[in-house]
């Protein structure tokens, strides 16, 4: 058995919108997993669903084998998650968010205290420890969810959406310790619109689109000879074109004047 | 939430926008203003209600105002002036402060919107000004306001003073209340800010119980001759000054509203002032933020999950203002509760010192009654790491330990107290111990409830609603279970002692205990089946 991740007809519907039509993603152990896709394809769902933040409709979910809804206990311990939208206890400093996320977790508390300092000097945030997460910037706040997600020194990490709103430098850092996490054996999953940055940090591929899952695999199956770019877009199909409509747009209609 | 604004923002170039004349300005802000109105209430019913019902308010505020205002002519004439006069200072004060704890449900008061359309700043002065005078309630107190015509003016004079007295007074009150909101505006857009406002809000609503309170207690003296006094100074503020001219109705009336006149000028020029700066300060409040200190209360906590949940609620419980103000009221609500139902009647047992009490320990539980509300969109970390229906129990011990901390001295303190102050010192330890019992009861009542019924806090707080847009039902549904539950698991323990059978609060304590452990057995094995459903009530955007 060679898989961190792997789910069977996964299905979530809200209302009447279907989010997830039954899809079957496989990542293998070890690897740096993207899931890519355009707004609205399903990939937080998905995210939410696998790591038991959200209940599915119908389908199997399996990490390292366990089953996510039936094996909670073996699941939850094995897994790092950082969901989308920075949402993190907001009153705490960056410290204290890391010893609490420990302690939760059944750390002994010298040893989260000695762990957290790793990570805060790590993520280039020790000057920031004792400040609130509230007035931490969006690189600062996805640096410390991330540091939160390593404490426990999971098998596999989820992280939906790491990359947005981060500025260079602190997604450097990210991709330095991300790399080194994968290095050694444990699995990263991880959803982006950002394609140079999937092609750049990942061995597979999954794309979804629209609530399935249209290709799935090794980076260099995926993309072919193509840019990972120009093979999404075909997948998912380029929707509405820079043609027609929007005539008055741009300086050479300027002079003109109003086109109302 | 954002509101429409395309219709009502007119495809004009800058060049026509720059010529718009004043009264076209005005218009235009008025006809944003309604849209504004209009869009936020679009395929909402509960806020529809609500501004129904606001509307309704408005108008009967308006009328009764009107009304009892005017019959002030009854009375004689220079009681009639001081009544007026202190009526429309307290017009002016609550035009100060009601907006600014409003903060939020008026678009129009956040100027940063407007900054990027090509107006000048007599454009937009005229524009705001017109956009604060929209709307139900300045229409009711503009309304109110021309009562006092009739109750002071002495003769034909009064009336021709008085129309421009009261639309000048009816404009002082808009440009005091923008000019306030505006010089705030940077502190409120900070996070700091919007805290401590969030708290002075609290501080507020205080203030205005002691008058009740000294009024229950008694006037110290002729409550006719303080209404002189107080007249007497407030008389030369420009509300005081508006009030007056309309009584004078001579040429010391007309000195009067050219003195108020000017004050309204020099206020909106001094707003204009203040607009330009905010406009284009940077919100430099955010930078930074402070460090908070290390706590040491963490050693004396036992480790493990236990011990993170409660050091993370007491910090909570300290440093969120939500947190600050629940504990805040239920002090200050129970306080007031105690002397003012000290002050009536003769009756005199143990049911005046363990009652108030009681209701104070019902006070502090009731913020359980919603356990994971205050951790809000955070709580997926707590979700992601509860793998048992013991860490859930865990959690919710947690909580309650912590919530324990505070209101246990807190209620042992009122106890003292309201026995000492009954000069019934032998209550104190059967106060103590009901209350005690009680605050297990809450909790208990409250695990159920907060795993059964969950809803999110919205991120600003306003006196209107407690609960995120569209979850009002669930928060009246949590709130009555809450209460309910309370009631009759408390009964047992609390009716006894209030009819002097004190010896029974033995039996408090005890039961109290019993009933928190088995309200968090149950909330766990409930709500750890329900995570994901608690997990999304909570996290409902507000």
């Amino acid at each position: 058995m060679t898989e961190a991740v792997r789910t069977q007809g996964l299905f979530k519907r809200f209302g009447q919108q279907v989010a997830v039509a039954g899809i079957d993603l496989v990542v293998p152990r070890g690897s740096f997993a993207g899931l890519v896709g355009p707004n609205g394809a399903g990939k937080t769902t998905t995210l939410s669903m696998i790591t038991g933040l959200l209940r599915p409709d119908g389908g199997l979910i399996e990490i390292d084998g366990h089953n996510v809804w039936a094996d909670p206990v073996n699941v939850k311990a094995r897994i790092g998650v950082l969901p989308e939208g920075l949402r993190l206890f907001e009153r705490l400093s960056g410290r204290e968010l890391l010893l609490y996320s420990g302690q939760l977790r059944g750390i002994p508390v010298d040893e989260v205290g000695r762990r957290a300092d790793e990570l805060l000097r790590i993520m280039d945030l020790v000057e920031s420890q004792d400040k609130l997460v509230v007035d931490y910037s969006t690189g600062m706040r996805k640096k410390i969810g991330l540091a939160a997600a390593l404490l426990h020194n999971p098998g596999v990490l989820f992280l939906d959406e790491p990359f947005e709103g981060v500025d260079p430098v602190s997604a450097n850092t990210l991709t330095e310790v991300l790399r080194r996490f994968t290095a050694s054996g444990s699995t990263v999953v991880f959803s982006s619109h950002v394609m140079d940055l999937v092609e750049r940090l990942c061995d597979w591929v999954s794309v979804m689109d629209r609530g399935r899952i249209v290709a799935q695999g090794p980076l260099d199956d995926v993309r072919g000879e193509r840019t990972l770019n120009e093979a999404f877009l075909d997948l998912v199909g380029a929707r509405g074109s820079g043609e027609g409509g929007l005539s008055w747009l741009g300086s050479a209609t300027a002079a003109t004047g109003d086109t109302t | 939430m954002t509101p429409d604004l395309t219709p009502a923002t007119p495809v004009t170039p800058a060049r026509d926008a720059a010529a718009m004349g004043t009264r076209a300005t005005a218009a235009l802000f008025v006809r944003l203003k309604l849209r504004l109105i209009r869009g936020n209430l679009r395929g909402d019913v509960a806020k529809q209600l609500g501004f129904v019902f606001s509307c309704l308010a408005a108008g009967v505020v308006a009328v009764l105002g009107f009304v009892l205002f005017a019959l002030l002519r009854l009375a004689p004439a220079d009681v009639a002036q001081d009544v007026g006069i202190v009526m429309f200072t307290l017009v002016a004060i609550s035009w100060i402060f009601v907006p600014l704890m409003a903060f939020g449900l008026d678009e129009t008061l956040d100027p940063a919107r407007l900054t990027l359309f090509p107006l000048t700043t007599r454009q937009f002065a005229v524009g705001m000004f017109a956009a604060s005078a929209t709307g139900p309630w300045p229409v009711a107190s503009l309304v109110m306001l021309g009562g006092g015509v009739v109750a002071m003016a002495s003769g034909p004079g009064g009336v021709l003073i008085g129309l421009p007295a009261v639309l000048l007074q009816f404009a002082f009150c808009l440009v005091v209340s923008r000019a306030v909101t505006t010089a705030l505006s940077g502190a409120l857009r900070s996070r700091r800010g919007r805290d401590v406002l969030a708290v002075g809000v609290v501080f507020i609503l205080v203030l205005t119980q002691i008058p009740s309170l000294i009024l229950n207690r008694g006037l110290p003296g002729d409550p006719l001759e303080l209404l002189a006094v107080t007249a007497g100074v407030l008389r030369w503020s420009p509300p005081g000054l508006a009030a007056h001219a309309i009584a004078d109705g001579g040429l010391a009336g007309v000195a009067e509203i050219v003195v108020l006149a000017l004050v309204v000028v020099a206020l909106a020029w001094l707003w204009i002032v203040a607009l330009r700066r905010a406009l284009v300060m940077p919100d430099s409040s955010n930078r930074g933020g402070g460090a908070v200190r290390r706590s040491r209360v963490a050693a004396f906590l036992p480790g493990g999950m236990l011990g993170a949940v409660v050091a993370k609620e007491l910090k909570y419980a300290r440093r969120e203002p939500r947190g600050r103000i629940n504990w805040f009221t239920a002090v200050v609500v129970s306080g007031i509760l105690m002397f003012s139902m000290r002050g009536q009647g003769d009756y005199d047992g143990p049911a005046l010192v363990i009652g108030p009490v009681c209701l104070a320990a019902i006070m502090m539980g009731f913020q359980a009654a919603n356990a994971f509300g205050i951790d809000g969109r955070s709580l997926w970390m707590n979700a992601v790491a509860f793998a048992t229906e013991r860490d859930v129990r865990t959690d919710l011990a947690g909580r309650h330990l912590a919530h324990a901390i505070i209101a246990v001295p807190l209620l042992t303190a009122l106890s003292v107290l309201a026995a000492v102050t009954t000069d019934d010192p032998g209550l104190v330890v059967a106060t103590t111990a009901t209350a005690w019992g009680l605050l297990g009861v809450t909790l208990g009542v409250g695990a159920v409830v907060s795993v059964l019924i969950p809803y999110t806090y919205p991120e600003r707080l306003n006196a209107f609603t407690g609960a995120a847009p569209g979850q009002g039902g669930q928060a009246f549904a949590a709130t009555f279970a809450a209460m309910t539950g309370t009631c009759v698991v408390g009964l047992p323990i609390i009716v006894p002692p209030l009819f002097g059978f004190t010896a029974w609060a033995a039996v408090a304590v005890p039961y109290g205990l019993a009933v928190a452990w088995g309200g968090r057995r149950l909330a766990a094995s409930i709500g750890y089946r329900r995570i994901p459903d608690i997990l999304a009530a909570v996290s409902r955007p507000a």
